[in-house]
């Protein structure tokens, strides 16, 4: 299965899910998903369920909390003016948790699915523009760079006694310090890189290169798996 | 560095905006993550794609495309890493970067002014915070409704469940909630950006001007 394929068959299963208004629909999501993940993740199939569970699952208290502890009726009854009841409530909430698991879910596969590759070869391999591929890349290495730079700059504050390392009023009062001096010193790293060391290493050029590859094409395997998510979408609405 | 952009055929996207982006995308991320995490109700996901549009405030045009790729890209990093419903509020990091772009970089000079004109600076900051946050609330509702009925999983639920027992719909109940939230975390970010953006070396702002600029300023 190519990136391509895999990206498009998430798309359709999350449009699907958002158009789905059953719990039966949202249940022939979730059959196609299971599908995909024993035939494509294996072993790994349980492990992809854990990042939605953790997304949905502070999302579900909330909405539990509101709809069926505090309100006590369904957007419908609220909508019709009348009483309602906590079992409406709570039928409405668990389609909303089902849909949102089903979003999480489609994307968690489509992750591990590509688990054994490199974020650039696997960024190198969509279809996509090559500017838009540039900027993610970019984007993931900045990010490890202000992880490092967040690090460095604490304990330098820290050996300076302007913050504490442990919850203090004085944290408070100087945190702005150390937002400011990340910030300084990512762009002090930026500038850096963009006058001496990048140009010196030809760096853009490199990255370019790797991702300027052609994306490879489509596979009968990413065909069978678009047409079951589009069959999946078909059903899904009218179930 | 120059001709490399050139030669890529595209002017507006030079090399040092492409690192700036990327680098707003970052910021947009890891603060957004963290505040994510830890349930506070506001988002401050949007200091980046601000920031970013401060720091090309001298081509508007450029301000908007840059700024709406900062937020873009740092909506689809999210998606995959910590957040998969992000990308529904693409419509709202669109507006967001329209009003930075068109509304807040007007400040910048106020915002870089020394020494601080500190009511100058407080008055746009306020003004400029609220009006993002307003638009923000009313691109976002929908969404919130819909998808999440009425409730995103962070502290604004309560707000959400206050109107929604005073027997609001949901819709409605949303979008009072984001106007009564969304006002005040744009203000905030509004704040940081500027801030930010007045630490920022003028070194990195003149790398960003467009090519004609740059050359004249080297002259």
């Amino acid at each position: 299965m190519t990136p391509n394929g895999a990206a498009a068959f998430a798309l359709i299963v999350i449009v699907a899910a958002v158009a789905a208004h059953s719990l039966i629909g949202l249940a022939v999501l979730l059959a196609l998903c299971l599908a995909f993940g024993g035939i494509e993740l294996g072993g790994r199939t349980l492990n992809a369920f854990a990042w939605p569970v953790g997304v949905v699952a502070p999302l579900a208290l909330f909405m539990g909390i509101v709809w069926i502890g505090v309100v006590g009726r369904s957007p419908a009854e609220i909508a019709a003016g009348v009483s309602g009841a906590r079992t409406a409530a709570l039928g409405y909430v668990t389609v909303v948790c089902a849909r949102l698991f089903l979003v999480a879910l489609a994307i968690r596969l489509v992750v591990l699915r590509f688990a054994d590759s490199t974020p650039l070869a696997f960024i190198g391999a969509l279809k996509a523009p090559l500017t838009a591929k540039k900027l993610i890349a970019l984007t993931l290495s900045w990010m490890d760079t202000i992880l490092h730079a967040v690090d460095r700059s604490r304990t330098a504050l820290v050996t300076a006694g302007i913050i504490a390392p442990r919850l203090s009023l004085r944290n408070a009062a100087n945190g702005w310090i150390l937002v400011q001096t990340v910030w300084l010193s990512v762009v002090t790293i930026a500038i850096g890189r963009l006058r001496d060391k990048w140009p010196a290493e030809s760096t853009l050029a490199r990255l370019e290169e790797a991702l300027r590859a052609p994306a490879p094409s489509l596979t009968p395997r990413d065909g069978w798996w678009m047409a079951a998510a589009i069959a999946a979408l078909a059903a899904a609405p009218v179930a | 560095m120059l001709l490399y952009s050139r030669a890529e055929g595209n002017r507006m996207l030079t090399t040092p905006r492409l690192i700036v982006i990327a680098l707003c995308a970052a910021l947009n991320f890891s603060v957004g993550t963290i505040v994510y995490l830890v349930k506070l109700p506001i988002y401050l996901d949007s200091i980046g794609t601000i920031l970013c549009a401060l720091l090309l405030a001298t081509d508007r045009k450029a301000a908007f495309v840059c700024a709406w790729l900062a937020a873009a890209t740092s909506l689809i990093v999210s998606a995959l890493l910590v957040n998969p419903f992000v990308p529904w509020f693409a419509g709202t990091d669109v507006a967001i970067a329209l009003v930075a772009a068109f509304v807040i970089a007007r400040g910048a000079t106020t915002f870089r002014a020394r020494p601080l004109p500190t009511y100058a600076f407080a008055g746009r900051v306020l003004a400029y915070g609220v009006l993002t946050g307003l638009v923000a609330a009313v691109v976002s509702a929908p969404v919130v409704s819909y998808l999440f009925g009425g409730v995103t999983g962070s502290g604004s639920a309560v707000i959400v469940a206050l109107f929604l027992k005073g027997g609001q719909r949901v819709l409605s109940a949303a979008l009072l909630s984001g106007l009564t939230a969304e006002p005040i975390d744009k203000t905030l970010q509004v704040l940081l950006a500027a801030l930010l953006y007045r630490a920022t070396p003028g070194e990195l702002i003149a790398l960003l001007q467009p090519p004609l600029a740059s050359a004249a300023e080297m002259r």
